[in-house]
């Protein structure tokens, strides 16, 4: 009883942390940092500093030594100076996401930041912190400097890993400055594939033996040029060599060698056992060059193949079901879960 | 262990280096194998960083560390006193180098730095130490400051010169908090230099001690008159004052022996004449009495006045001393002599010296007064051979008998001691008084300085109507003596600081050493002066000049007004260093999108200012002339390669305007 209101007292808290949070730093592409962004407070080794410092002082009065007390009195401005230093080292620090790598649910997704430093001034031993994979760099030679991180994406659809903490101890050690971004930055994740029965598609919509000439199949049918699109294994780099404009190798085959991947044929299993298997075929499919086509509630994809092709299926199902704004993903709210 | 743990190789650089800046001072007074218990400590931690030895066993740590102890217990004889409390501080700060793997451990090594720098001025306090001190916390802050790169393996200076900026920065608010902390009376009573030689005069007096002191050439105070300063054959500085007679020493009379009306000096009859004023700071004696020139007043509140008419402090004087006080040489002393002093002052041991005695009364017997009794023993000395020598023959038990009559060589003690058997022999009050004679005036600042070779040793002999007057037997045979000083009077003998050749006293003739050696003190006192002797008066005595008058509210203001002042520097070389990269072009046509921005129209990564223009114009029709202003101008200045300070100055001019006019 008691510890059920405890908790419930202790996530009101938690939400009630997130949502100034949120107001206070809200999420953004793009993130220059400011006082309104940046936290500052002693760390422990600076209380402990504090402490020695609280001795020399007691010492500098009981041996009524001068000297002791302008020792004691510098180090003790040295710290005071030392909260400035240490805020600069995080103050005008531009932070913008790059991209998340789409990687397939229960893999690492690269997330890739970038850090630019708009001042002369030297940035050290910046810690950033994202779920529980860190990375510390030194920002003290180029303008900007690339910060990736490898983070484990849990279950398809968006990624978000929540808010990034960024905290450095630079110069002294005796003061942490830190920040939590919210960067705005989502990884698409895919259906964890499983190998599951062959989808049977219906074939019927073509009639048998007709030649059509699909893309990204088995026999040379001739040249085009080449598309925005077209697959690169497929750029004929003879001609490119030779200076012409890029072509295209076509190749045809048979539209009943077409398959096509379909919901219905896994009536009765859970919806994410569906799609995983419908994962696991697009990629078997992919790998054999052949042409698939696949249907779901609502969507449909005509039979094709190649990368283009592929990704287009593969997002239809990571996203099977998942509201279409790209912001937020459904559930709890990011800060609440790196508490967590 | 990951990466922001580990202590960059940097790091670890500068940790040694600041160990061993930090010990070095302290091998004079260490047993010399905390040093080498340092130089091993090392040797292993640079083994283990270059990978072929690895840190020690637990084991062996833990005899190590009992080691220190017992060698410390074995070095001081006690673990009690600050030698062996600081020596203990030293070997854990020497032997944690050999478990320095992770970054706790170079905090905990680094503020133990700290400390041992506190140490240091505990034994010293002097302005070159102060200055190797700042040196050593500038190292420790690098130190500090190396840490917290990452991965930075090879030896930098980057972080010296950061650790150099961040002591700069922090002067100027260490100078104000100096001068406001209230300097409160310890809290309470803390282990004293055990160890620390007693130095200066001795509050005994044997033939040859006072010999033994002139061989040194340390200073013993500093003073410093408000107005002329007297002759150098008028400064006798009185320390002590020898009453009682064993057969060879001379002793004081204790504070405890003394019965309670005697404790005070008596006042002074009859005109005191004029006063001298003066300041005076000594360098730490170990001892509680002060020197001063006869009948002292004191001005400090530290100092009170003993009954033979000499100044002392209430606690040993441990550190520099600072005292003013305001003499008057002219004042009859005591003119009014009781009864117990007068047995005091005439007591002689029972037996012994018995041709001296004779000889005194005889003497007596034959001169008119008891002041021409005295002249008349001055010419005794003067006329029948006695020398004036730093190395006098060795006396037998009868010190007296022999020294007047046998040896005849000695020094000023030689000649006080026999003067005052001879004149209490004959009935006349006498003593002994020892201190300084003289000192050399410091022509930069104007101060005397005294040194242990002016200690001198002469006589006082109570006359009827006159009181204590001061009798220096040694006029008598060396008048250079205190004329000129001891180097004069020696000048024969050629024995003058004949153990230290190099030191700079030797070189005064040499005009240029001479004069840096002058400033050199005079820079010397200045620091005493202003800071080392900064006590609750004297600061009591700043702030009302600061403040006029001194009230919580003003005291309060003065310390935020001072804050910030004292912080001011170092936010401005914060903004300095926030200079932006970017051409000036681009900074202001920053603000101009960003008061786009403020209008909802946010330029894209990377859109050429023609782009944005174009996309501009279309929401905010209204603003179109000037956005395409403020667009001509930018390209125009960021494309042509050289801005002119008039079109910069129109940019400028053009997007503060902008969106003024919006309605």
């Amino acid at each position: 009883m008691f510890s059920a209101t405890l908790k419930r007292v202790r996530e009101r808290q938690k939400a009630r942390f997130s949502a100034w949070m949120n107001r206070r730093i809200p999420a953004a592409r793009e993130v220059t940092l400011d006082q309104k962004r940046i936290f500052i407070f002693p760390s422990r080794t600076g209380l402990f500093f504090l402490l020695v410092l609280l001795l020399m002082l007691v010492a500098s009065i009981n041996y009524q030594n001068n000297m002791g007390f302008a020792l004691t009195f510098l180090l003790g401005t040295v710290f005071v100076i030392g909260v400035l230093h240490t805020y600069a080292n995080l103050s005008g620090l531009t932070l913008r996401a790059v991209r998340a790598a789409p990687v397939f649910a229960g893999q690492l997704s690269e997330f890739e930041l970038l850090v630019s430093r708009p001042h002369r001034r030297q940035h050290y031993s910046l810690n950033f912190r994202w779920c529980d994979e860190t990375a510390t760099i030194n920002l003290d030679h180029g303008k900007e400097a690339e910060v990736k991180l490898y983070l484990l994406a849990p279950q398809r659809g968006w990624y978000n890993p929540g808010r990034l903490s960024l905290q450095s101890y630079y110069p002294l050690g005796l003061i942490r400055t830190w920040t939590w971004i919210d960067l705005d930055i989502h990884a698409l994740v895919y259906p964890r594939p499983v190998q599951g029965p062959v989808p049977a598609g219906d074939p019927s919509d073509f009639p048998d033996g007709d030649t059509i000439p699909v893309i990204g199949s088995d026999d040379f049918y001739g040249l085009k040029d080449y598309q925005q699109g077209d697959s690169l294994k497929h750029v004929y780099w003879k001609s490119v060599a030779k200076g012409q404009p890029l072509q295209s190798k076509q190749y045809n085959a048979y539209a009943d060698r077409s398959v096509w991947l379909d919901w219905d044929s896994y009536q009765g299993l859970p919806i994410e056992t569906r799609l995983s298997h419908l994962c696991y075929w697009v990629l078997h499919f992919d790998a054999e060059g052949e042409e698939y086509g696949m249907r779901l509630p609502g969507f449909s994809a005509d039979p094709g193949s190649g990368e283009e092709h592929r990704d287009l299926l593969l997002r239809q199902l990571a996203l099977f079901g998942v509201e279409p704004e790209s912001g937020t993903v459904s559930g709890d709210s990011p800060v609440e879960r790196e508490a967590a | 262990m990951k990466i922001e743990q580990q202590i960059p190789r940097n790091a670890l650089f500068w940790i040694l280096l600041a160990q061993f800046f930090l010990l070095l001072p302290h091998i004079a007074r260490l047993p010399g194998w905390v040093f080498v218990v340092y130089l091993i400590a090392a040797f292993w931690r640079i083994m283990v960083y270059r990978g072929q030895w690895s840190f020690p066993p637990r084991w062996l740590k833990l005899i190590l560390i009992l080691a220190g102890f017992f060698g410390i217990q074995a070095s001081f004889g006690s673990m009690l006193g600050l030698e062996p409390t600081v020596a203990l501080l030293l070997v854990a700060f020497a032997l944690k180098l050999i478990e320095l793997c992770e970054r706790k451990d170079a905090y905990l090594v680094i503020f133990l730095g700290f400390f041992v720098c506190l140490t240091e001025f505990l034994f010293s306090q002097e302005l070159l130490i102060a200055a190797y001190n700042l040196v050593c916390v500038i190292v420790l802050l690098t130190a500090l400051i190396a840490l917290h790169q990452p991965g930075e393996q090879k030896l930098q200076f980057a972080p010296l010169r950061r650790a150099s900026l961040f002591v700069i920065q922090a002067f100027p608010l260490m100078v104000v908090l100096f001068v406001i902390f209230p300097r409160l009376p310890p809290l309470w009573s803390v282990p004293l230099k055990s160890n620390a030689a007693k130095t200066g005069v001795t509050d005994f007096m044997s033939p040859g001690d006072i010999a033994q002191l002139s061989r040194s050439d340390e200073v013993a105070f500093r003073a410093e008159f408000v107005g002329d300063i007297p002759r150098q054959s008028e400064l006798y500085w009185r320390g002590l004052v020898f009453s009682r007679f064993a057969g060879k020493t001379w002793k004081p009379v204790g504070w405890q022996d003394t019965p309670a009306l005697e404790r005070r000096p008596q006042a002074p009859a009859g005109e005191m004449g004029e006063g001298l004023e003066y300041t005076v700071i000594m360098e730490p004696t170990q001892q509680r009495w002060l020197y001063s020139l006869r009948y002292a007043w004191e001005h400090s509140r530290n100092v009170t006045k003993t009954g033979d008419f000499r100044l002392v402090s209430p606690i040993t004087v441990q550190d520099q001393y600072r005292y003013s006080a305001t003499s008057y040489p002219g004042a009859a002393l005591e003119t009014d002599l009781s009864d117990w002093r007068r047995e005091l002052e005439l007591e002689l041991p029972v037996v012994g010296n018995q041709r001296a005695r004779t000889f005194a009364v005889e003497r007596r017997n034959q001169a008119t007064s008891d002041l021409a009794y005295a002249n008349d023993i001055l010419d005794f000395f003067n006329e029948q051979g006695f020398s004036y020598t730093l190395t006098p023959a060795l006396l037998g038990d009868n010190t007296v008998d022999d020294f007047l009559f046998n040896t005849r060589e000695g020094f000023c003690e030689h000649y006080a001691s026999s003067f005052v058997f001879l004149m209490r022999s004959a009935g006349v009050p006498a003593r002994v008084v020892a201190g300084y004679l003289g000192g050399e005036l410091n022509p930069v600042n104007r101060t005397v300085i005294v040194r242990q070779f002016d200690a001198h040793a002469w006589a006082e002999i109570w006359l009827e109507g006159r009181g204590w007057t001061r009798v220096d037997p040694t006029s008598a045979v060396s008048p250079d003596r205190i004329e000129w000083g001891l180097e004069r009077a020696l000048a024969g003998e050629g024995s003058f600081l004949a153990d230290s050749p190099l030191s700079p006293i030797h070189f005064r003739n040499i005009d240029w050493l001479n004069k840096i050696r002058l400033r050199y003190d005079a820079i010397t006192y200045a620091w005493q002066l202003a800071v080392l002797s900064y006590d609750s008066d004297e600061q009591f005595h700043v702030l009302e000049e600061f403040l006029g008058e001194i009230t919580p509210q003003r005291v309060m203001l003065f310390i935020l007004a001072a804050g910030i002042l004292s912080l001011l520097p170092m936010i401005g070389v914060l903004l300095w260093q926030s200079r932006s990269h970017l051409p000036k072009e681009v900074r202001i046509y920053n603000k101009y999108c960003h008061k786009l921005a403020q209008l909802g129209t946010h330029r894209f990564p990377q859109e050429s200012p023609g782009d944005f223009a174009e996309r501009a114009i279309l929401v905010h029709p209204q603003l179109e002339s000037e956005i395409r202003q403020v667009t001509k101008l930018f390209e125009t200045i960021a494309y042509s390669g050289q801005p002119g300070r008039v079109s910069l100055a129109e940019l400028r001019h053009s997007v503060r305007r902008f969106g003024v006019l919006r309605t």
